[in-house]
């Protein structure tokens, strides 16, 4: 056995290791997560904690000069501005209307589209589609169809004799067209979700219960549905929180407008910190949006949880 | 009627339903091309599908009117970047968490969820100071940065993590025992079999990337540093009101590429998405 | 010379102990097996020689050297893993030379050893493949010649066959015994199939609790176990234990040590004979034929069932009354701590 590599080695005799195994396993981990770790301290940590110190500051647009200021912006914004209780309010409506009709058309969609038939390959590509797109751009595109004269969707209501309004440019009816177009725009995520979750649900559940004659509804009222809470839940939580930080979509579609109609919390942060820089103010209503989205995930997590049990 | 053409019917049915429920997510892109070829009197006047006159000229003037083809090419590179970034950082930090016992390695996973939940919208406003204070407004970097070691990050650290769960412990085991250090069993063992995790990563990050918005709004100001989805929303005259045939020529252009990759790779596109949904 | 030499070796995972203080001395060219149930601790004692996992506590040589600090590479050692562990993305031949390319050994050098140790496992037309199109066997054979390129010191071997099917795991089992032999180089293995261990070995360990019950060659082992639990872990049926008590008719004859609690048996040193005073009695139970013997479950009088392998043509009935009755050296007494006395 000439020329061994292990004897090669034989010689280099490690007399006192000044790493031992262990330590040197350690930091090699921790050389594998820096990019992340200082990446994370710098961009994520770092503003986490900045961000509390800007909400108890005010800020002067010029010199850049922050005076503390307490708990005011807070009492501003709880207290004082009608404004924020007007964006807060929007916000919800938004959730309000999104997140349900989000969740029962992903649902439906799924449910028609988790068994192989001819055409299901198509449905999924065209439902999924505008995942895939800019915001920007399908806001573009929706807010064209739905002007008021010319609009290709007043053009289709008026083939059925309906009088289509002017979408945008009035509040309540803009508020609808941003709800429903981001709908479109991104139901296709949850709807696969959903068919994921479908598909790894063993048949054998659902041939046991209609051999025992449930109807398709009873299945899926007992069966399919139980055995979907865990994904809806993670749907939920995550579709709420994303409707309460659209942005991209509102500030193409209707800028907050009209008459401050679709001002939701995100676009509301972005207009004082950004537009008109009362960075300490902004800074306030990011921390609420966080409280909000915080006690949105628990409120969820914890009613799922009771409802299990 | 007998059980079988109950089906049937049901099925027609359904088939029915489904593509009318169809038309208001295709017929936005077949619009859209359609009014980037019409002229301006086309647009206000009655809407037609099929344009009356074909108005290429549209498309040259979205050359002229912003330098379109560098924020074209700003686009690109920058989510070619952050994407081949996001890849390393994350499949490194995703390794090592996944298949490393070390000291602070929970710590870093609960910091790491944090993130997740916490929206962009709260640390936005800080690293807009921090950006500025790096001498950085105006430039690609916050671009590249942000995302890279934001949530986007960190959802692909979560992926590379949960595929190196999955992977036969033993394969690694052998490659220690074959003489490769930590890194080299990352780079010749666990590197070339997570293939399908690195697509996935790889395709969801480009696309964050590339429909990026809010970053690019704040972080940047001249015409020909803009990325795509800012160029799109600048289309407008002196009124601020928008220019439609320009603009959905101009969308037209940013979007259809994506919409042909999407058909030809819809199957890995749809399940990197599920994947990375199912992490979330 | 490659000795390993392990010195009161202690392993911890958080504050559960899983090693507790394991001496052993392997020889050059020593078979030994590890052997024991699952839980035991066998399969981590020969990843802690491996330098797969880290030692706590105790001291490991290998070769005269002290190898606790010294990476899984650089001992000297090779591992066949239980699943194999094939690089799925590479071929047979990179597969096997994948850890000389990784120390550099010069191409050449490298492609006459991998061919070598092709010829001796008869894997040449595989060379080519992908792991993913060969079958269990093949690839088990393909794992050792993996090992078998490095030229390690030392082979460790991790349950390598408890993936294959009975009859191909027979085979295997002659191939290795016959590597061993051609070889001669230091194995060490881990199974918790008795058969394995008891064909393989030259020295048997038989690890309980994270502890060395007793280290013996095969026959030593079967023949004076030390206690209980290696009685009954050697040897298959297992052996019957009877409270001295109720083996009393058996031992007429043997001289029972004074601190003996118990008598054990082994299912082949029993016989069916009539019913009488100097022997067990009881009823039979259960006649499990499988063709060479019958394995006869007999229920004695004071309730334990106590099994016999019986070989003979004539069949007891079902429920008849038997006695039972072994000759006096192949009784094993046993004191109350479970000790051979």
């Amino acid at each position: 056995m000439a020329g061994t590599a292990s004897r090669d080695n034989a010689a280099r005799q490690p007399g006192a290791p000044w790493l031992t195994l262990k330590t040197r396993e350690m930091l090699e981990a921790w050389l594998f997560v820096s990019p992340t770790f200082i990446g994370f301290l710098i961009f994520f940590l770092g503003p986490l904690v900045a961000i509390f110190y800007y909400s108890m500051t005010e800020w002067n647009l010029l010199s850049q000069q922050a005076t503390f200021v307490g708990l005011r912006n807070f009492e501003n914004a709880l207290l004082e501005n009608p404004d924020f209780w007007h964006v807060v309010r929007n916000s919800v409506i938004f959730a309000l209307g999104l997140v349900p009709l989000n969740i029962a058309l992903a649902l439906s969609l799924a449910l028609a589209l988790s068994r192989p038939f001819f055409g299901v390959v198509f449905f999924r590509t065209v439902f999924f589609a505008p995942v895939v797109t800019s915001a920007i751009a399908w806001a573009i595109v929706w807010k064209f169809m739905l002007q008021g004269e010319g609009g290709a969707v007043n053009q289709m209501l008026a083939w059925i004799g309906i009088d289509g309004p002017n979408w945008l440019r009035e509040p309540n009816w803009a508020m609808a067209a941003v709800i429903v177009t981001r709908v479109i725009k991104m139901v296709g995520l949850n709807m696969i979700l959903y068919i994921a979750a479908l598909q790894s649900i063993p048949r054998d559940y659902e041939e046991a219960a209609t051999l025992e004659g449930a109807s398709r509804w009873q299945v899926f009222r007992m069966i399919t549905w139980p055995l979907l809470a865990p994904t809806t839940l993670v749907i939920m939580v995550l579709t709420t929180i994303g409707s309460f930080k659209v942005f991209d979509h509102i500030y193409q579609m209707t800028g907050g407008g009209p008459e401050n109609g679709t001002l939701v919390l995100a676009f509301y942060i972005y207009q004082q910190g950004f537009k008109f820089f009362n960075v300490g103010y902004a800074a306030a209503l990011a921390l609420i949006m966080f409280a909000i989205v915080m006690a949105l995930t628990l409120v969820q997590v914890m009613l799922r949880r009771r409802d299990m049990e | 009627m007998t059980p079988r053409r109950i089906e049937t019917l049901y099925r027609i049915c359904w088939t029915v339903a489904l593509l009318l429920l169809a038309v208001p997510f295709v017929f936005p892109f077949l619009w859209m091309i359609s009014g980037g070829f019409k002229s301006t009197t086309e647009i206000f006047g009655a809407p037609t599908l099929i344009p009356r006159v074909w108005r290429f000229e549209n498309f040259a003037e979205v050359f002229a009117y912003q330098p379109f083809a560098r924020q074209y090419f700003n686009s690109l590179y920058i989510a070619a970047t952050v994407t081949v970034l996001t890849l390393f950082i994350a499949s490194l930090a995703g390794y090592a968490l996944a298949r490393i016992r070390f000291a602070g390695a929970g710590l870093l996973m609960l910091f790491l969820v944090m993130a997740l939940m916490v929206p962009e919208e709260v640390t936005i406003i800080p690293n807009f100071f921090l950006i500025r204070a790096m001498g950085l407004i105006d430039t690609h970097w916050p671009l590249i940065l942000l995302p890279v070691f934001g949530p986007q990050g960190v959802v692909a650290t979560f992926l590379m993590r949960q595929f190196f769960l999955a992977l036969p412990r033993e394969l690694e085991e052998a490659g220690k025992m074959d003489g490769l250090s930590r890194f080299g069993v990352w780079r010749k063992i666990a590197l070339p079999m997570a293939r399908p995790a690195l697509a996935a990563v790889a395709i969801i990050t480009f696309l964050h990337s590339w429909n990026l918005f809010l970053e690019p709004l704040i972080f940047l100001s001249s015409l020909d540093k803009f990325t795509l989805p800012l160029a799109l929303s600048n289309f407008n005259d002196s009124y601020g009101l928008p220019l439609w045939n320009l603009q959905l020529a101009a969308t037209s252009l940013a979007v259809v590429p994506i919409l042909i990759i999407y058909l030809i790779a819809q199957r890995q596109i749809i399940e990197s998405f599920a994947l990375s949904g199912v992490k979330g | 010379m490659t000795k390993v030499l392990l010195k009161d070796i202690r392993k911890r995972f958080g504050t559960v102990e899983v090693i507790r203080g394991v001496d052993l001395e392997i020889e050059d060219g020593e078979f030994v097996v590890f052997v024991g149930p699952s839980g035991c601790g066998k399969s981590t004692l020969l990843r802690l020689i491996s330098g797969l996992e880290h030692i706590s506590e105790g001291e490991l040589s290998i070769g005269g050297r002290i190898v606790n600090e010294v990476p899984a590479a650089k001992r000297g050692v090779a591992m066949v893993f239980q699943s194999y562990a094939l690089y799925p993305h590479l071929t047979v031949r990179d597969n096997m030379g994948f850890g000389l390319k990784v120390r550099k050994v010069p191409a050449g050098e490298r492609a006459r050893r991998v061919s070598e140790a092709a010829s001796t496992l008869k894997l040449e037309p595989l060379l080519d493949r992908f792991p993913r199109q060969l079958s269990g066997g093949q690839r088990q054979r393909v794992a050792i010649g993996r090992a078998i390129v490095g030229n390690p010191d030392v082979f460790l071997f991790d349950e390598p066959l408890s993936n294959l099917d009975a009859e191909l795991r027979v085979h295997m089992r002659s191939e290795i015994a016959a590597l061993h032999q051609r070889l001669s180089t230091t194995m060490i293995y881990v199974t918790h199939d008795q058969i394995e261990a008891m064909t393989l070995a030259d020295k048997i360990v038989v690890l309980r609790e994270g502890k060395i019950e007793q280290v013996g060659t095969p026959r030593v082992l079967y023949k004076s176990p030390g206690t209980i639990f290696v009685a009954q872990f050697i040897g298959s049926p297992k052996m019957n234990i009877l409270p001295l008590a109720d083996g009393q008719p058996i031992s007429h004859g043997a001289s029972v040590p004074a601190t003996a609690v118990s008598v054990g048996i082994r299912p082949e040193h029993l016989s069916l004979v009539q019913p009488s005073a100097e022997t067990l009695r009881g009823k039979v139970r259960l006649a499990e034929y499988t063709g060479a013997v019958t394995l006869i479950h007999v229920e004695l009088d004071g309730g334990q069932t106590c099994l016999v392998i019986h070989n003979q043509g004539t069949m007891p009935e079902i429920s008849a009354e038997v006695g039972l009755k072994a000759a006096p050296e192949h009784l094993h007494f046993f004191d109350k701590e479970g000790c051979a006395v």
